[in-house]
């Protein structure tokens, strides 16, 4: 991209408000819902249901269908291996117990729907959660998020709705509000 | 009994990485020895490969000796670490975030360490590749119907399905890692992190995905030492071919495996001076469940020699007889003594609550669940059905010095990792503690 076009792209309008306290992060997400203002991120230090309950209203992530299809796709692939094996030697029958037996095939086809269905859960985690995630935006990228503090971040917020977010922000608690991206993050107890 | 938990999420980073790349002499000193026991151990495997496996004090009778005994010793070892990080997990089980981490770290290694076993015990290690089931020019196949074809998936899947659900628990406070240091270790970390940000689309797919995981590893945990358990069973060997195997083996595996949890754990306490995070709260708890496991051990050792007795087995009830009163005799009562007497003290809370009272009852047990195996391995293959077949079998210093290396290999990874990783999951702490809130009261 050339020097020209660069410049004529508009830079991206970075909102972020940092918290310190939960329940003011979700009076924030509750204000901009209400406003209907979206397009932000929420960053935590830990997992939170209310901050999963406010922002998704209780719908199931769809790792779940890469669980059930691996799971399925593993007790298939159980059974068929060791039955279509076994079938090349149909000859060696020891005993005069079937070719292809359930009892002992039941082990392997138990096995391959664990691992299958824990290697595709693996699999959807990454490809729902978008990692591995080097290249997310810098403003997202502030080591205050995995110690004890919360943030709501637009990285490319509606310009008409700027005043509108930071006063949300701003009234719910937010202790910082930023703006662009030049801000120098402290490390702490580095 | 909660203990003295941690007021703020801060002071849960600050405490758990304060004792992170910082080793003390006394650490550098058990880390040395752990080295040491570990090449100690390489070299007799060498010697093994070199000479062949006459090193060892197999024979035409007791063909699996302690190389097998010790494979079934590690992969129970591991069980106690899964049970608390998943079945705990799904029970909403509070105490098991202090202890998950160091547990499931626990699991994989011991894993690792089963893992080498079966390579030693094949002699020609550089044929492992024949345990799977690959195309091969003659298309012959592996024989699925073996109890030992079922015990390669078990263990093949538990130690991936194991090593995947630890690594995903790990990656947020790899994080966390991160954030608290500067210049190659950030860098290092972000990697290992996979750049996480704890953004909620990633918590939330992370959430849902552990629970998955969690739901898994359940019935892989208890579905993993009956397998172990049926390597035996399906033999129609007296003292082997009988269903109580599965139960009883998972309980053992449980009963060792929380024995370890407590032998590593108390001394990493108090050491790193996490007493905050990891304490009698949870030595109570993984107490309970070495007695409660160590009954039903007694219970399946008295049902077993009377199953013995009342089944008229003339072979069956010979080889128990042999087991209590034969050479062997030593090893078994020792397991009596370590698996069946020595918890019982552990009824009284005082002794309980006795921090090296419980760490020696719990080095007991590891030696009893040790030779719980050594009996179950060799006793019935030494004194099988043909008395012109019953062999002495006494392990060769050989086979002593791996197992002193696996032990080396065990405890190398162990520290290592303690001193590199966050051994308390500081995710999960935080989430007992009182979320930071402006208006009031919040849980």
């Amino acid at each position: 991209m050339s020097s020209h076009a660069a410049a004529a792209v508009a830079p991206a309008n970075r909102i972020k408000g940092t918290y310190a306290h939960l329940d003011c992060l979700l009076a924030g997400i509750e204000r901009l819902r209400a406003a209907g203002i979206q397009g932000f991120q929420v960053v935590s230090p830990l997992p939170r249901h209310e901050i999963e309950e406010a922002l998704y209203g209780g719908a199931p992530s769809p790792v779940r269908w890469w669980t059930l299809t691996g799971a399925i796709t593993g007790f298939t692939f159980g059974f068929l291996l060791p039955s279509l094996t076994h079938s090349q030697w149909p000859m060696i029958n020891p005993g005069g117990k079937p070719v292809v037996s359930l009892p002992t095939f039941a082990i392997i086809m138990f096995e391959c729907t664990i691992l299958f269905g824990c290697l595709a859960t693996l699999a959807g985690f990454i490809v729902h959660a978008g990692l591995p995630s080097f290249m997310l935006d810098k403003s997202l990228q502030d080591p205050r998020y995995s110690d004890d503090q919360f943030g709501i971040v637009f990285l490319n917020a509606n310009v008409t709705q700027t005043d509108a977010i930071t006063s949300i922000l701003a009234t719910s608690g937010a202790v910082e509000i930023t703006t662009g991206d030049d801000t120098v993050y402290e490390v702490p107890n580095a | 009994m909660l203990g003295n938990r941690p007021a703020t999420y801060a002071e849960t980073n600050r405490d758990i990485l304060r004792v992170l790349f910082k080793p003390s002499p006394l650490f550098i000193l058990a880390w040395l020895v752990s080295v040491g026991c570990l090449v100690f151990g390489a070299y007799h495997w060498y010697r093994q490969i070199f000479w062949g496996l006459g090193t060892d004090g197999m024979n035409q009778a007791s063909f699996w000796g302690t190389f097998i005994v010790t494979f079934v010793f590690w992969v129970g070892i591991g069980h106690a670490g899964t049970l608390i990080s998943a079945i705990l997990f799904l029970v909403r089980s509070k105490w098991r975030t202090g202890v998950y981490r160091a547990s499931e770290a626990m699991t994989v290694f011991a894993v690792m360490t089963a893992l080498l076993f079966p390579m030693l015990h094949l002699g020609r290690v550089w044929q492992v590749y024949w345990f799977f089931p690959y195309p091969n020019q003659r298309q012959l196949w592996v024989n699925f119907k073996s109890p030992l074809m079922w015990d390669v998936f078990a263990i093949s899947t538990y130690f991936t399905v194991s090593a995947v659900f630890f690594f995903i628990g790990l990656i947020p406070d790899l994080a966390i890692v991160r954030d608290h240091n500067t210049g190659l270790i950030a860098k290092v970390y972000n990697v290992l992190a996979l750049g996480w940000r704890g953004t909620n689309r990633q918590w939330r797919h992370f959430m849902a995905a552990y629970g998955f995981f969690a739901a898994f590893a359940t019935p892989l945990v208890l579905s993993v030492h009956s397998v172990v358990s049926w390597d035996f069973a399906m033999a129609t060997t007296a003292g082997w071919h009988s269903t109580l195997f599965p139960p009883y083996f998972v309980a053992g595996a449980i009963f060792s495996g929380c024995a370890m949890v407590i032998t590593l754990l108390m001394p990493m306490s108090y050491f790193f001076g996490w007493k905050k995070y990891v304490n009698m709260w949870h030595y109570d708890a993984l107490a309970k469940m070495c007695l409660l496991t160590s009954a039903i051990l007694t219970y399946s050792y008295a049902t077993e020699y009377f199953i013995g007795w009342y089944s008229q087995n003339p072979y069956e009830w010979e080889i128990f007889q042999w087991r209590a009163t034969g050479e062997l005799a030593w090893a078994f009562w020792l397991m009596i003594f370590c698996n069946c007497i020595a918890p019982l003290p552990l009824y009284f809370k005082k002794l309980r609550h006795n921090h090296i009272f419980l760490f020696i009852v719990t080095i007991l047990i590891n030696v009893g669940m040790w030779f719980e195996r050594f009996n179950i391995v060799v006793s019935s293959t030494a004194h099988s059905f043909d008395p012109s077949m019953w062999r002495a079998y006494n392990p060769s210093f050989n086979e002593y010095a791996i197992l002193i290396g696996s032990a080396g290999w065990f405890f190398f990874l162990f520290l290592s990792f303690s001193k590199t990783f966050p051994s308390v999951a500081m995710m999960e702490i935080k989430e007992m503690v009182a979320p930071p809130v402006r208006g009031g009261h919040h849980e």
